[in-house]
């Protein structure tokens, strides 16, 4: 679907917007098949949508609202015009590839997305399995499709006397098996994975799959996690490849390149020369090659850049000169190439492409964390590509994602200690973070911060703030929970303490 | 004490007190700075005037005419000779001052935007309690207000106001009074409170400026007489004289006239003691301190912290009825048991209320006396107390038992002293976990020291090395009987951490349970039946005779303790990993273990079987048989182990890591070409011609590759030792059946001790470019950076033994930094998680009734009953119930 882009003023839009069906004059020109226009008031999100009815040749009158004052030269017909979510630039796309720039105007597809309903998840499974589930359901028993599919094996293997018996074993189990109501299970789960802590070690780097990388473990990974710290001690990604891509080595080298940011200081050596007022830079051929750079590519960078002019370039050398001469520009230009990205995303230190021996697929481990633009990258699975950055997954993907990066990111550092955690501690964990849409840290800014009572707040941490502000607002404890209630010598209202036991004497009046 | 109705408090309402308030709660004007006179009698209107509670004995307060324990202690109050602000609201007050009219008191905002403020903060209130939401939105809409230099409703000219902290307002340079702030608080409306956070049906902002101070009770104060008869009082006393005295000097010179200079030096000098009263710590005052120099703890200090009054005496309270001594082992009690030395027991009482079915017993009870023995001297419980009715108590003594005794009526209650089969709480700390503090029922024993099951190690994390463990006596009977169903250890083999079984066999039953099966050896008959008389068996198993001698099969004798109708399978420790056949096993079929109808059949027992996180036996047993049994089997399995393995013997001593000479000279050999290839390797590097791993430097390329050198040279020697250590060599035993260490432990005994390392690389820290000045400078060779050759038996010298310190150094210092952290990080998760419960439709809520999990865990299951974290372990019961048909 081609669409046109554009940049307007937000004073115009309002105007659009009120007087539509209207006649909007633009600076270009734009054949009549175009149905759709996207305009944006920054140049990075577009927030409004034009249905267009067709296009006029531009003439002037007073009906018309110009885009600017001179040079139009089409109308277009508007139809409505709507205020629409922020689209980020790289939804749409040139010539099948994402768009990277924005001018004023452009003419670009609109990948449409088909939204299919998805099937239950229940009609995904196995029909061997749904059967098994069927059978338990009319025994009114709910299992898990997990012990399900178990059973399956069992049901080809025994006699149906048998299964029937075995099923019904299971269903005692699960009863028996079920978690009593009023059970402090917050505090179990805390003490199950704060327990193990001890036991943990403190050594903070660990070879994680790649000798070269290193990667937060143990106890400092398990804090980090439960702090939900806005950027881990050291954030990687672990990057699979669409299916097609990932045997093909020459794909995978081409997106390593495309990731791994490298600055000209990473490939080269910078050399001021004072005297004629030149900065010359040398290119290494030893870590071009480690970075998979050449010097083409260093030379387009270069040529982005402003203010400068490339006086003399060869493979060893690459003279340049500030437009400008003077001392001061000249410091300013060494400064700025120290930091000029030749290629790669920003904040991916390193991208290392590695061979899964078993698969013989390829995967790649970076150092450093951007998840919203590896995403972007065309070859890149975004199913299966993972980063290590809880809040960053929140950002991107959403709290439920962050939920299960929490959960899984908790297991996983617990299981590589060799230490064995129940998942369900782990999940109520990542739940109690992540319930009320935002991860939340455990700690005075998070959620111990939110309790409602006054005096769990101020057993917890900072006592005199919450007492002076709870006299000021008036605030109600309602003691309901443990600590307000132990505080105040009563009995808590968990467990055993949850219920309460009536006697009615017989004989009086009901 | 009696029961009835129990009263819960509702809620707890917060608010700021009122200077009408504190003269209405207080019961008498403070106006004399000092305290007694010289008879040593309170001053009346001093600070510790009667009225205001007692703290001597025979004594009465003034207000309530109550003793010493009987008084709760009674407010009164000084009139300030000039208004001081409130330390804890300045940030209030300067948003006051800021977004108020200098003139009107009114908020800085039109009517149009009162109007619309106002509707937004009606709507918060009714969406949320969340006091940081609405604190948001205040500070937004005082900020906008703050902004305006013309008040919008009189149109007076406003001026900036600067905060000079601590406690000074400026007004343009002038010096705002607290009198002055205390005026224009007082003409802020009512209905624009809301808008700083304020409930005006709780507080007013001229509250934040002090006029009357409350004087708390002379118990939250009380003096102490030190030997020499010297009164010393408490720091709040001390701060309230200071505050006395300046009030009544500054009400002097004003009265008197006196220069303004004077009078503004005494007002803030009042202010400093008023502010540091409350708060000595406050940043930009110096601290008051006391005559020594220690500063003094005032208002918040007594509050704040681990030692202040929340976390200290409010969330954790010291308890009667407890005792503490250093624990030690018995292999003969049961695990739900406790040895309690007969000392401990003479102190400690349960409370025994009497009523008309046991008056009688109870007489006899308290006839005993408190310190009766039976006919052998054994220890019988006696009485230390007796509470009447009144609540008064009477301790009793072997010369007023008797006559107490008939006194005794329903209604009284008897403090008895513990005896055989009371349930009572066992502690140690760091209590981690719930099973840090468990039920056990009282033994009675000789000795000083606590004592338990071995198995019982496990979940409290002690050894005997001298550990002391707490013991507390329950009080009541609803306690009792929620410690007999749910605290007692047998409810809590099972860990809700992983669900599997945390108290189990530990060292020795280990190693004598797989001397007992592995291989089957046979027992002579003697053996066995000693053995055996430490069970309650009820027949002995099949005999094997053999040269005409009786013997019993160890399996045999292994399967008396299994329950009848066992059925199980599963692989040991010692076979985990084997293909087709074990290699320590003669018999293919000894791979697994086989468990039919409670015998054993095949196999070895080691600390997959029976150990604690691990043992298989111990959780299928509890799965199957519940608590009382699984404990029952524990009992009779450690017996059994250290039966057996008392008879047999069991001992290991340097000779048994004794190798041959050649594996001893092939060890050396590998470890002088470890140092070769790492000396080659330096070489390479210093031609620069050593190759760098992708992403890395040559310098840690090189050390990488060093490191895997000598870390390979190391797994090589052991495997040279230890092909020389088979399975009769104990140390191997103990480390192939799990019971202690492991196999690389043996081989830094017998082969080589290996690389040394810091932080995870070879060391490299001490003198500049060296380790030791022992090496050259920049020598990065093996044995410079921390190689060490030497085994443990051969001994180190002594440049490795240094080595060896820093790298053990580290150690320590690691569990030293990983205890504090992680105590804290698991202080966090409690604070944060204690408030969630699942409720009646397994929902998983919190106080304010939010739902974290529609289904807990997503399936509902207790993780302390799921198989291992498993929902249901269908293979186990696939099996077991095949197992049973085929019976």
């Amino acid at each position: 679907m081609t669409v046109i882009l554009f940049k307007d003023t937000k004073k115009n839009m309002e105007t659009l917007k009120k007087k539509a069906p209207c006649k909007y004059a633009v600076d270009a020109e734009i054949s009549a098949d175009i149905t759709d226009a996207y305009i944006t008031t920054d140049k990075k999100f577009f927030t409004y949508r034009l249905r267009l009815t067709g296009t006029q040749e531009f003439k002037p009158s007073d009906e018309i609202i110009l885009k600017n004052k001179n040079e139009m030269k089409t109308v277009l017909l508007v139809d409505s015009s709507q205020l629409i979510d922020p689209m980020p630039l790289s939804q749409f796309r040139k010539k099948g590839k994402k768009i990277q720039e924005f001018a004023d105007f452009d003419i670009v597809e609109l990948p449409t997305i088909k939204i299919e309903e998805k099937p239950a998840y229940r009609d995904t499974l196995p029909q061997d399995v749904r059967d098994v589930l069927e059978i338990a359901s009319k025994k009114k028993m709910g299992i898990p499709v997990s012990i399900a599919e178990k059973l399956v094996k069992y049901r080809k293997d025994l006699s149906p006397e048998k299964f029937e018996e075995l099923i019904d074993r299971i269903g005692d189990d699960l009863k028996k098996k079920s978690i009593d109501p009023h059970e402090a299970v917050g505090i179990i789960a805390a003490q199950s994975i704060g327990e193990p802590g001890t036991q943990m070690t403190m050594r903070t780097f660990h070879f994680a799959g790649v000798r070269e990388m290193n990667v937060t473990l143990g106890l400092p990974r398990l804090i980090e996690i439960v702090d939900a710290r806005r950027i881990p001690s050291t954030p990687s990604m672990t990057v699979y490849l669409k299916p097609e891509f990932e045997e093909n080595e020459e794909v995978v080298m081409k997106v390593v390149k495309e990731l791994e940011n490298t600055t000209i200081l990473d490939v080269a050596s910078i050399i001021t020369d004072i005297q004629q007022m030149t900065l010359a830079i040398k290119p290494e051929p030893s870590r071009m090659k480690e970075r998979l750079v050449n010097t083409q590519d260093l030379i387009d960078a270069l040529a982005k850049m402003k203010g400068i002019t490339i006086m003399n370039q060869d493979d060893s050398e690459i003279i340049l000169k500030p437009q400008q001469e003077s001392y001061k520009r000249l410091y300013q230009v060494q400064e700025n190439l120290k930091t000029t990205t030749i290629k790669g995303i920003q904040g991916i230190k390193r991208a290392i492409a590695r061979i899964d021996p078993p698969t013989k697929k390829w995967i790649l481990y970076t150092q450093g964390s951007n998840l919203r633009e590896v995403l972007e990258v065309d070859e890149v699975d975004a199913n299966r590509t993972y980063t290590n950055d809880i809040i960053e997954i929140s950002t991107v993907l959403g709290v439920e994602a962050a939920r299960n990066a929490i959960f899984n990111e908790a297991l996983r550092t617990l299981s590589e200690q060799g230490l064995e955690v129940d998942k369900r501690h782990l999940m109520l964990v990542a739940d109690m973070m992540t319930f009320g849409g935002s991860v939340r840290a455990v700690g005075r800014q998070g959620i111990s911060g939110r309790k409602s009572s006054v005096l769990a707040r101020a057993a917890f941490e900072i006592t005199t703030k919450h007492l002076l502000r709870a006299g000021l607002l008036g605030e109600v404890d309602p003691l309901t929970g443990v600590a307000e209630n132990i505080i105040v010598g009563q009995p808590i209202t968990l467990g055993t303490g949850a219920v309460n036991l009536v006697y009615r004497p017989s004989g009086k009046s009901q | 004490m009696t029961g009835g109705i129990s009263k819960r408090i509702y809620k707890i309402q917060f608010a700021l007190l009122s200077p009408e308030e504190i003269r209405k709660m207080s019961q008498v004007k403070v106006i004399t700075a000092d305290t007694y006179d010289d008879d040593g009698y309170p001053i009346e209107r001093g600070l510790m005037d009667l009225h205001m509670g007692v703290i001597e004995p025979g004594l009465k307060c003034a207000t309530c005419g109550g003793k010493v324990d009987e008084c709760p202690g009674h407010f009164g109050h000084i009139e300030l000779a000039m208004p001081v602000v409130h330390i804890g609201f300045i940030k209030e007050l300067k948003t006051l001052l800021d977004a108020t009219c200098k003139a009107c008191g009114k908020i800085k905002l039109t009517d149009d935007e009162i109007r619309s403020y106002r509707e937004k903060f009606d709507q918060l209130s009714l969406s949320t309690s969340d006091p940081e939401i609405i604190g948001l939105m205040s500070k937004k809409v005082t900020d906008e207000a703050s902004q305006r230099m013309v008040c919008p409703h009189c149109g007076t000219q406003q001026t900036k106001i600067i905060l000079d902290k601590p406690t000074t307002f400026r007004e343009e340079g002038i010096k705002v009074t607290p009198k002055e702030i205390r005026e224009r608080m007082e003409r802020i409306p009512d209905d624009h409170l809301v808008f700083f956070g304020l409930n005006s049906e709780v507080a007013r902002p001229e509250w934040m400026v002090l006029t009357v101070l409350p004087v708390p009770p002379i118990n939250v104060r009380p003096s102490i007489t030190l030997e020499t008869g010297e009164r010393s009082e408490d720091d709040l006393t001390h701060k309230l004289v200071d505050i006395i005295r300046i009030s009544q000097r500054l009400r002097e010179s004003r009265d008197n006239g006196s220069p303004q200079l004077i009078i503004e030096d005494l007002w803030d000098l009042l202010q400093f003691h008023v502010t540091t009263y409350f708060d000595n710590q406050t940043a930009g005052i110096p601290p008051a301190r006391h005559r020594s120099g220690r500063a003094l703890k005032t208002l918040v200090q007594r509050l704040k912290g681990k030692e202040g009054r929340f976390r200290s005496n409010l969330s954790g309270k010291r308890v009667n009825f407890s005792a503490r001594t250093v624990i030690s082992p018995e292999p003969f009690l049961s695990i739900n048991e406790v040895g309690v030395p007969e000392k401990a027991a003479r102190e400690l009482t349960v409370p025994v209320t009497v009523n008309v079915f046991n008056v009688e017993s109870i007489r006899e009870f308290v006839k005993r006396g408190p310190e009766p023995r039976d006919e052998f001297g054994k220890y019988l419980a006696g009485v230390n107390y007796i509470i009447r009715p009144d609540g008064r108590r009477i301790k009793l003594t072997a010369q007023n038992a008797e006559e107490n005794s008939k006194r005794i009526e329903p209604g009284w209650v008897v403090e008895r002293q513990l005896t055989e089969g009371d349930i009572v709480l066992f502690n140690r700390q760091p209590s981690l976990h719930r099973m840090s503090m468990m039920g056990h029922t009282v033994r009675i024993l000789d000795g000083q020291t606590f004592r338990f099951n071995l198995a019982v190690c496990t979940p409290y994390n002690a050894d005997f090395d001298g550990d002391e463990m707490n013991l507390h006596i329950i009080q009541k009977e609803e306690a009792r009987a929620e410690a007999r169903i749910i605290m007692k250890v047998q409810e809590q083999i099972m860990s809700p951490r992983f669900g599997g079984p945390i108290i189990g066999g530990i060292h020795d039953h280990i190693t004598s349970l797989f001397l007992l099966t592995h291989n089957n050896p046979l027992i002579p008959e003697d053996e066995t039946v000693h053995i055996l008389s430490y069970l309650d068996i009820e027949s002995m198993p099949e005999p094997v005779i053999q040269d005409g001698k009786k013997f019993y099969a160890g399996r045999d004798i292994f399967s008396l303790i299994l329950p009848k109708g066992l059925n199980l399978q599963f692989t040991s420790k010692l076979c985990t990993g084997a293909k087709e056949k074990c290699e320590y096993e003669n018999d293919p079929a000894d791979k697994l273990v086989y468990i039919v109808d409670g015998k054993m059949l095949h196999g070895t027992i080691d600390e997959a079987a029976i150990g604690s996180f691990s043992g298989e036996i111990i959780d299928k047993i509890f799965r199957k048989y519940g608590p009382a049994e699984t404990a029952r089997f524990i009992d009779r399995m450690t017996r059994l182990a250290v039966g057996f393995i008392s008879v047999r013997g069991f001992s290991t001593g340097i000779s048994d890591y004794d190798i041959p000479e050649s594996a001893i000279s092939r060890i050396a050999e590998i470890s002088a070409q470890a140092i070769d290839r790492a000396t080659k390797l330096i070489e390479t590097y210093r031609q620069g011609q050593l190759q760098p791993a992708p992403g890395r430097s040559v310098e840690d390329t090189l050390e990488i590759e060093i490191l895997s050198t000598t870390g390979m040279v190391r797994d090589e020697s052991g495997k040279i030792a230890s092909a020389y250590l088979g399975l009769n060599n104990p140390s191997v035993i103990m480390a192939r059946s799990g019971a202690r260490a492991k196999m690389l432990n043996i081989s830094e005994v017998a082969g080589m001790v290996g690389q040394q390392s810091v932080r995870g690389g070879r060391l490299n820290r001490g003198y500049y470019g060296r380790t030791l000045p022992h090496f050259k400078v920049n020598d990065i060779g093996a044995l410079a950076r921390g190689f060490v050759q030497s085994s443990y038996k051969e001994g180190l010298n002594p440049l490795e033994y240094f080595m060896h310190s820093i790298g053990g150094r580290e150690g320590l210092v690691d569990i030293a930094v990983r205890t504090s952290r992680s105590g804290y990080m698991q202080r966090r998760l409690i604070n944060a998680f204690e408030d969630l419960k699942v409720d009646d439709d397994l929902r998983v809520q919190d106080t304010i009734g939010a739902v974290i999990q529609f289904k807990y865990g997503e399936d509902g299951v207790d993780p302390t009953r799921s198989d291992r974290g498993e929902t249901v372990d269908v293979d186990y019961n696939a099996f077991d119930l095949e197992q049973e048909a085929e019976q």
